[in-house]
């Protein structure tokens, strides 16, 4: 291929790839294939502009598509770092822009050397490529109908869990609690995955003493928040308070209203 | 002016005998008639495997191998034929490649699972999120400072709106074929001989690292293929022609060369070592007039180039890699002193409690035997025949070299520090076997020995793939507590998933080695998994009632560490690889688990340290530095 349609291809398939949102309606299912193959496209061509532009000579066939191929892919952590020493952020348009400039920058390399002479195009690339090709393609559809069928088999259970987590506000807590004489309510989030449904036992410990004791129906696959009416500590030294869900439980620490037998803590 | 002899363009392709056009068409037909068909049988029996290691039912070692011979026995069959023509040999060397990456396309079809795929997971993810490079990986902390691989993984599902893991698979799949590929040109610059060339591939994609660690996400996977591809560009750039050609080449080389370099610490070491051994062998045949010296001038000035780009980065870039890598060298040469002290400590047990079957593990022994006649045969074979030019003299005797120090990398092995480099310098060895011992094989396949040296295949293959990756790597399977690839279940990732979603990403916690997998991957936290200099498993190990160092609870109030994962199973469960946070972790290694359930519930009762979140294995407490001292009334 002349190096100016190498060049023009390479920004049309940039173009198609900057376009990104515009083609993703019209694509539809298939927008991740078509784009996978427009980069393949730019890489590659920006690869054999690398080539052009350094070695400048024939090369047999399956070392000129193998330069090619890693030059196109180190070109993206190339632009990448220039864009990083720039300061610029790397988003899909600097890094097509970035590859822009490198494809417009080694083509003008090309078109110059070639001004002197371009040396012979080889014969047998074309079957070299489909060689490569053909061979890699159908390669992408045994993997996928690999994956599609292993996908389908069935899988032994994973382990359950039932998690129980501080909620809300009371997830925020970050010290002791101050609770006021009429106690707290408390938010908290419970979560069952892989385990049968079943009601367990939900406590409310203050220090050692049990407050309050239910039974909560847990479901699998549901997480639901609920609240929890925590009382106020007996006095304002440090006490825990632990809220347990079976053998899931929160802990965090309270007082109770300020004045009530501080002195003994 | 050309330094070297002229070779004619028709033999620098991948074959030597072009077969008359009709009967290669049949033959083609034929072949490629055979590889679909094998290759789906390999594939449904790889899926077998795979479904079998996930009910754990035991035959996935059985069915995998027959999954992989069924396709690449027959595979190589047409390969090494002697009348196999140049297109048919790239054709066949390309469904080589992309077959043998799917045993690691069902092992990780949706996601990171292996060590450092995690870390790199994580860096593209920040990268995506953030679009900055060289930021710090809270999982191997000098992942970010080299960026080639995530950086092309960000970019790539960038530009096409694929997911990171899919974008991560599409590089990588490139890799692995470049690197078939590339040996095979390598060898082709080497041999001038399409059928060796097609045989230094194959034997290349024998070594323990080919099928599961080298197509990971991970740097080296890219890397090695940058590492072929420069050597390719070398002796291009020392055979070719003075002035503007060898100019032209020695660009592409140097392009190359630092690619590897922003890319892998290790292949960039390697690759300058390989290129150091080049330019020895040059430089000593110079001295006896074999090798006209422009060759190694060029040698030594794309060296001295390459050296002086790795030296740059690694003390501009990347300052932390020599801190990084020296711990495990200083290891595992302390721990062969141990072996070969008195004591006989430091060492290590090959396969000790692995559940691999006794003939992977006998093959494993026998890979090592068959490797080592076959380089002894390639040694006495190079010295006998001396043929080639210059350049592919010298590249012979470099790669005879390099394949050599393959064998005392094996000292390493008997080492725990010393193991993991052991099985990567793998990688970069058996390059050299690969390139001397492909002329001895297809030297026995004029013999008609074709059937003897394919069991030989097989046997290498499977032995050197269970040598290099222990079978929690290699198959699905129940989750095992202390697995890199399999302690992560549904309820450490809801964790993960609740920390990020109520508390926010990047957060600095404390955390185990396999805990802290998912919250810094998935879960897009900060964790620290302890080190000599900030202990934070001391936390862990402290008893129930004793108080915490002073100084570690100050490290960790002034770098604003907010939260703590434990993971109750340490209580229970000895970790599969023996590791709780870190290698050199100062905790006992024994049949029974280092933790009592007591140490491990003590922050249940501790004023600073409230728990937030509990699903029976896992808790997350958050500190509260200013109750440290607070009493609490019972």
């Amino acid at each position: 291929m002349t190096t100016p349609r190498l060049i023009l291809l390479a920004c049309a398939a940039l173009i198609g790839l900057g376009l990104g949102d515009e083609l993703a309606g019209v694509l539809g299912a298939g927008r991740p294939w078509v784009f996978a193959a427009l980069c393949v496209v730019v890489l590659v061509a920006a690869g054999e502009l690398w080539l052009r532009a350094l070695a400048g000579e024939a090369m047999p066939p399956v070392l000129r598509i193998g330069l090619a191929t890693a030059a196109g892919l180190v070109s993206l952590p190339f632009v990448a770092i220039v864009l990083h020493v720039a300061g610029v952020g790397i988003r899909a348009r600097s890094i097509g822009a970035g590859l822009a400039l490198v494809v417009t920058v080694l083509g003008a390399i090309v078109l110059l050397r070639e001004r002197a002479g371009r040396p012979p195009g080889d014969p047998r690339l074309p079957g070299a490529i489909a060689a490569v090709t053909i061979p890699a393609l159908l390669a992408v559809l045994t993997g996928f109908l690999t994956l599609s069928a292993y996908d389908r088999m069935p899988r032994p259970p994973e382990p359950g869990y039932t998690s129980l987590a501080l909620n809300g506000w009371a997830g925020d807590i970050d010290g002791p609690l101050s609770i006021p004489a009429r106690g707290v309510v408390v938010p908290l989030r419970v979560s069952r995955a892989g385990l049968p449904a079943a009601a367990e036992p939900l406590r409310v410990r203050v220090g050692a003493r049990l407050v309050s004791g239910r039974a909560l129906a847990v479901e699998p696959g549901v997480t639901r928040a609920f609240f929890v009416h925590v009382p106020a500590p007996p006095d304002s030294c440090l006490h825990r308070i632990e809220i347990s869900l079976g053998v899931t439980s929160t802990v965090f620490y309270g007082r109770g209203p300020a004045g009530r037998g501080s002195a003994g803590c | 002016m050309t330094l070297t002899r002229l070779v004619p363009d028709d033999r620098l392709e991948l074959a030597v005998t072009v077969p008359s056009p009709a009967p290669a068409r049949e033959r083609t037909g034929w072949c490629a008639a055979t590889l679909v068909v094998t290759g789906a049988a390999g594939a449904a029996l790889l899926v077998a495997a795979t479904n079998a290691a996930e009910w754990d039912t035991g035959h996935q070692f059985g069915l995998f191998w027959l999954g992989m011979l069924v396709f690449t026995l027959p595979a190589v069959a047409w390969l090494v034929r002697r009348r196999t023509g140049a297109r048919l040999r790239v054709a066949i060397l390309t469904a080589y490649a992309c077959f043998t990456y799917l045993p690691k396309l069902l092992r990780t079809p949706d996601g990171p699972l292996f060590h450092d795929e995690f870390a790199h997971w994580r860096q593209a993810s920040d990268i995506l999120l953030d679009g900055r490079l060289f930021e710090q990986n809270p999982i191997v902390k000098v992942v970010g400072d080299f960026p080639g691989l995530h950086s092309t993984v960000a970019s790539v599902s960038a530009l096409t709106g694929i997911s990171i893991w899919h974008a991560a698979l599409f590089v990588l799949v490139v890799a692995h074929l470049l690197v078939v590929l590339g040996v095979a040109v390598l060898a082709e610059e080497i041999w001038r001989d399409g059928r060796t060339a097609a045989v230094a591939a194959i034997i290349y994609s024998l070594n323990s690292s080919f099928l599961f660690f080298d197509t990971q996400f991970g740097y080296e996977s890219v890397a090695i293929a940058l590492l072929v591809w420069t050597l390719v560009a070398l002796h291009r750039a020392m055979r070719g022609p003075a002035g503007r050609v060898r100019l032209g080449w020695s660009a592409v080389t140097l392009m190359l060369c630092a690619a590897t370099i922003a890319t892998h610490h290790l292949t960039a070491l390697g690759l300058i070592g390989m290129m150091l051994i080049l330019c020895a062998v040059a430089s000593v045949r110079a001295l006896r007039r074999r090798t006209p010296r422009a060759v190694t001038w060029t040698a030594w000035a794309l060296t001295g180039a390459a050296a002086a780009l790795v030296v740059a980065w690694l003390s501009v870039v990347a300052p932390r890699t020599a801190g990084y890598l020296d711990p495990y060298l200083a290891r595992a040469l302390d721990q062969i002193a141990g072996m070969a002290g008195d004591s006989g400590e430091g060492g290590r047990t090959l396969f000790r409690e692995s559940v691999a079957p006794w003939w992977e593990q006998l093959a494993a022994f026998g890979a090592q035997g068959v490797t080592a006649i076959a380089m002894l045969a390639a040694a006495l074979r190079l010295r006998s025949r001396p043929e080639g030019d210059a350049v592919s003299r010298s590249g012979a005797l470099a790669m005879l070299v390099l394949g050599s120090l393959y064998f005392p990398a094996a000292l390493l092995i008997l080492t725990p520090s010393g193991a993991e480099g052991a099985r990567r310098s793998w990688a970069f060895s058996y390059l050299g076997i690969a390139l001397v011992v492909a002329p001895v094989v297809v030297a026995i396949l004029e013999r008609k020995a074709k059937f003897a040296l394919l069991a030989v295949c097989a046997v290498v293959m499977v032995g050197n793939t269970a040598a290099g990756m222990n079978p929690s790597y290699r198959f699905p399977g129940p989750p095992v507590f202390g697995s890199d690839t399999r302690s992560s279940t549904p309820e450490v990732q809801a964790a993960s998933d609740w920390l990020r979603s109520t508390q926010g990403r990047d957060l600095r916690i404390v955390a185990d080695r396999y805990s802290g997998l998912i919250f810094g991957s998935y879960g897009g936290q900060r964790p620290v998994t302890g080190s000599h200099s900030f202990p934070t498993y001391d936390l862990y190990l402290a008893q129930p009632g004793r108080a915490v160092s002073p100084r570690l609870i100050e490290q960790l109030s002034s770098w604003n560490f907010g939260y703590l994962v434990v993971d109750r199973r340490m209580a229970r469960e000895v970790p599969e690889i023996q590791i709780y946070f870190e290698t050199n972790e100062p905790v006992p290694h024994s049949d029974k688990p280092a933790f009592t359930l007591g140490q491990l519930t003590k922050f249940d009762a501790t004023p600073w340290t409230i728990k937030i979140y509990d699903s029976g294995n896992i808790a997350i407490y958050r500190f509260d530095f200013d109750s440290l001292d607070q009493p609490v009334r019972r």
